[in-house]
C-alpha cells in the first residue's frame, strides 16, 4: 500500500505542477522552464524552516510557497522589463543557478541532500490523510486555474497573448500581469515542493534538474495547452509510463536516460501529429454566461 | 476653444532617416483634424510617438495640461488618449463583444486580487462596461454580430470594432489611423456618423485618411506632412488645392 500511497502523492503533485505551468506558459504564453526550480525553493524553505527552526510544518509549507512566489517574482521583473524572450534564457541561468547554490551551501545539506524532514500527518492520522491533503490539494490547483482562465482574467490573458501591443494600446498593462501569473504559477509550484518533502521526507537537488523541466513541459504540451484537463491527462500518463518501465527492471543507468528520451520525443512527435495535444483548446475565449449557450465551443 | 492636445518639438530619426522633424501640433475639443500626407510622410510615426510606442529623440507631449513624457504607452492611454491601428490589431481569440469589454478605461479583471476577493465590484463593472459596449455596437450597426468571432466578420467591419474598441476607455483623444482604407458601403457611412458623434460629444480627433473625399467631408481642418515635417495647415479644402503640396502628394 505504502507503494502505491507514493505513486498517488507523486501523480498528484506532477497535476499541480503542471497544471500551474499550464497556467503560466499555456494561459499566460510566459516561455520558462525553471518551474523544478520553484519546486525546489518550495521543498527546501519548507524542510529547512521545520527541521532546523522548529517552525510547524503547515506554517513552513506557507513559507515554501512565500519563498518560490518571492524568488519568482525576483526572476521576472528584471527579465519581463525588457522583452517576454528574456525571461526563457533568464529562467535557464535561475534553473542552473540556484540549484548549485543548493549544491555548495552546507544548510541545504548539499549534493547529498537534505535528510531527516519532519513528516506531516503521517504519524498521527496515517498516510491515507497525506494523500487525502495532496488530493484536496490538487483538485483546489486544477480549479484555481479553471477558474482565471475563464474569469475576466482569462479574458485580459487571452488578448495579451492575441497581442501585445493592442493590448497595451487599450490601457492594459502586460507586464504586471505576466509578472502576476508567473508569480502564482511558481507560488504554487513551491507548495508542490513542500508537500513533497514532508512525505518523504529526503529531497536532493539532483531531483530537480532539467529532466524535471523537460517532463513538466511534456506533460502540459501532450496533454494540451490552455485546457484544464490537457496537464492532468499529460501528468497521470508521463508518470504511469516511468513507473511501467521501472517494472522492466532496467539498471539506473540506463533508466534516466530512457526518461529523458521517451519526453523529449514524446514533445516532437505531438508537435509534428498532434500540436494541439490530447485535450484540444479552443480558440476562441468566451465569457461564462455567453458560453451557456455555446457550451460546446468552448472548454479551457 | 480648448487645447486638448499639444505636440512640441517632436524629433525622431531611425538612423539616417527622420520621421519627425521639429513637430508642432494642436488638437482642440470637439475638433477633427485630419493628417494627410503622402505615404512615408511620417503620419503613423507622429501617432506612434504621441502615444509613445515609440520614444522620441527630443520634444514634448502634454494631454490636459499633463506631460506624459514619462509615461509608457498604456499609461499614456489611461491618462486619456486612444488610438487604432492602420491593420485594426483586433484580439482574434475573443469575439467582438469582449474585444471591447477588455478595452474599458478601468478594467478590475486586470488584477488578480479584484478576481479572487471583489467579486462584487467586479460585476457591477461588468454590467456596466457590457451596457457600454453593447450601445457602441448599436451606434455602429453591429449589435447583431457582438457573439461573432472577429475573424468572420467583413473587413470593414472589423475596422468598425477597431473603433468602437478605441471609444470604449472614454478618451480626450482620438487618433485614427486610416479608418476607412478598405471600408466601403454601409461600414463607410456609419464610420463617419460615429467618428462626428465621438467629436460632438467633445473629443478631440486627428485622422489619417488617403481618403480625400472622407477627410473633406469630416475634417474641420486639415495638416500636411512631408518628409517627417508639418508643411501647412488650414482648411482642407484650401490644402487639396495648394498646387506645391498636391505635387508633394503625387510626387514628380
Amino acid at each position: 500500500m505504502e507503494y502505491l500511497y507514493g505513486i498517488i502523492i507523486i501523480v498528484g503533485l506532477y497535476v499541480i505542477l503542471a497544471s500551474s505551468f499550464n497556467l503560466i506558459i499555456g494561459y499566460g504564453g510566459l516561455i520558462s522552464i525553471a518551474h523544478p526550480v520553484f519546486f525546489a525553493l518550495g521543498a527546501y524553505a519548507s524542510a529547512v524552516l521545520s527541521r532546523d527552526f522548529g517552525i510547524p510544518v503547515p506554517l513552513a509549507m506557507l513559507a515554501g510557497m512565500l519563498v518560490a512566489f518571492v524568488s519568482s517574482i525576483a526572476l521576472a521583473l528584471p527579465s519581463l522589463r525588457v522583452s517576454g524572450d528574456y525571461l526563457l534564457i533568464a529562467s535557464i541561468g535561475f534553473q542552473l543557478g540556484v540549484l548549485e547554490v543548493i549544491k555548495n551551501l552546507r544548510f541545504t545539506g548539499g549534493p547529498g541532500g537534505f535528510t531527516n524532514i519532519p513528516p506531516f500527518l503521517i504519524r498521527d492520522l496515517g498516510r491515507e490523510s497525506y494523500v487525502l491533503l495532496v488530493m484536496v490539494v490538487m483538485i483546489a490547483v486544477v480549479l484555481l486555474v479553471q477558474w482565471i482562465a475563464r474569469s475576466d482574467y482569462g479574458r485580459a490573458m487571452s488578448a495579451m497573448r492575441d497581442d501585445e501591443l493592442a493590448f497595451a494600446s487599450v490601457g492594459r498593462d502586460a507586464m504586471w500581469m505576466k509578472i502576476a501569473i508567473f508569480a502564482l504559477g511558481s507560488g504554487i509550484a513551491g507548495v508542490a515542493g513542500a508537500l513533497y518533502a514532508h512525505y518523504f521526507r529526503f529531497i536532493a537537488p539532483e531531483q530537480f534538474e532539467i529532466l524535471q523541466s523537460a517532463a513538466i513541459l511534456t506533460m502540459v504540451v501532450v496533454g494540451g495547452m490552455r485546457t484544464t484537463w490537457g496537464p492532468v491527462v499529460g501528468a497521470l500518463l508521463l508518470e504511469a509510463v516511468p513507473q511501467a518501465i521501472t517494472f522492466l527492471q532496467l539498471p539506473p543507468s540506463v533508466l534516466g536516460p530512457i526518461q529523458g528520451l521517451l519526453f523529449t520525443g514524446l514533445v516532437l512527435v505531438f508537435m509534428f501529429f498532434r500540436p494541439q495535444g490530447l485535450v484540444p483548446a479552443v480558440d476562441v475565449w468566451r465569457a461564462p454566461q455567453a458560453r451557456a449557450g455555446k457550451a460546446e465551443e468552448f472548454r479551457p | 476653444m480648448s487645447v486638448v492636445l499639444t505636440v512640441n518639438g517632436l524629433q525622431k530619426s531611425f538612423g539616417g532617416i527622420v520621421v519627425a522633424r521639429d513637430v508642432n501640433l494642436t488638437l482642440h475639443r470637439g475638433r477633427i483634424v485630419g493628417l494627410i500626407g503622402p505615404n512615408g510622410a511620417g503620419k503613423t510615426s507622429l501617432f506612434n510617438l504621441i502615444t509613445g510606442v515609440v520614444k522620441p529623440d527630443a520634444g514634448a507631449v502634454v494631454l490636459d495640461g499633463e506631460s506624459l513624457n514619462t509615461l509608457k504607452f498604456h499609461q499614456r492611454i489611461r491618462r486619456g488618449l486612444s488610438r487604432t491601428w492602420q491593420n485594426i490589431r483586433l484580439f482574434p481569440s475573443l469575439p467582438v463583444i469582449d474585444n471591447l469589454l477588455v478595452a474599458t478605461h478601468d478594467y478590475p479583471g486586470e488584477r488578480l486580487v479584484n478576481i479572487l476577493f471583489r467579486r462584487t465590484r467586479l460585476r457591477a463593472h461588468n454590467k456596466a462596461a457590457r451596457d457600454k459596449a453593447m450601445d457602441v455596437l448599436g451606434k455602429m450597426g453591429l449589435a447583431g454580430v457582438a457573439d461573432d468571432r472577429v475573424v468572420d466578420l467583413p473587413y470593414g467591419q472589423q475596422k468598425l470594432i477597431g473603433v468602437a474598441r478605441a471609444l470604449m476607455g472614454d478618451a480626450k483623444c482620438l487618433l485614427l489611423d486610416e479608418p476607412m482604407a478598405g471600408v466601403e458601403g454601409q461600414s463607410y457611412a456609419a464610420m463617419q456618423r460615429v467618428v462626428r458623434e465621438v467629436a460632438e460629444h467633445g473629443v478631440a480627433v486627428c485622422v489619417v485618411e488617403h481618403n480625400v473625399a472622407f477627410i473633406r467631408d469630416l475634417c474641420d481642418e486639415g495638416v500636411f506632412m512631408f518628409s517627417g515635417a508639418i508643411m501647412a495647415r488650414g482648411s482642407v479644402a484650401e490644402l487639396i488645392r495648394d498646387p506645391q503640396l498636391t505635387e508633394l502628394y503625387f510626387g514628380h
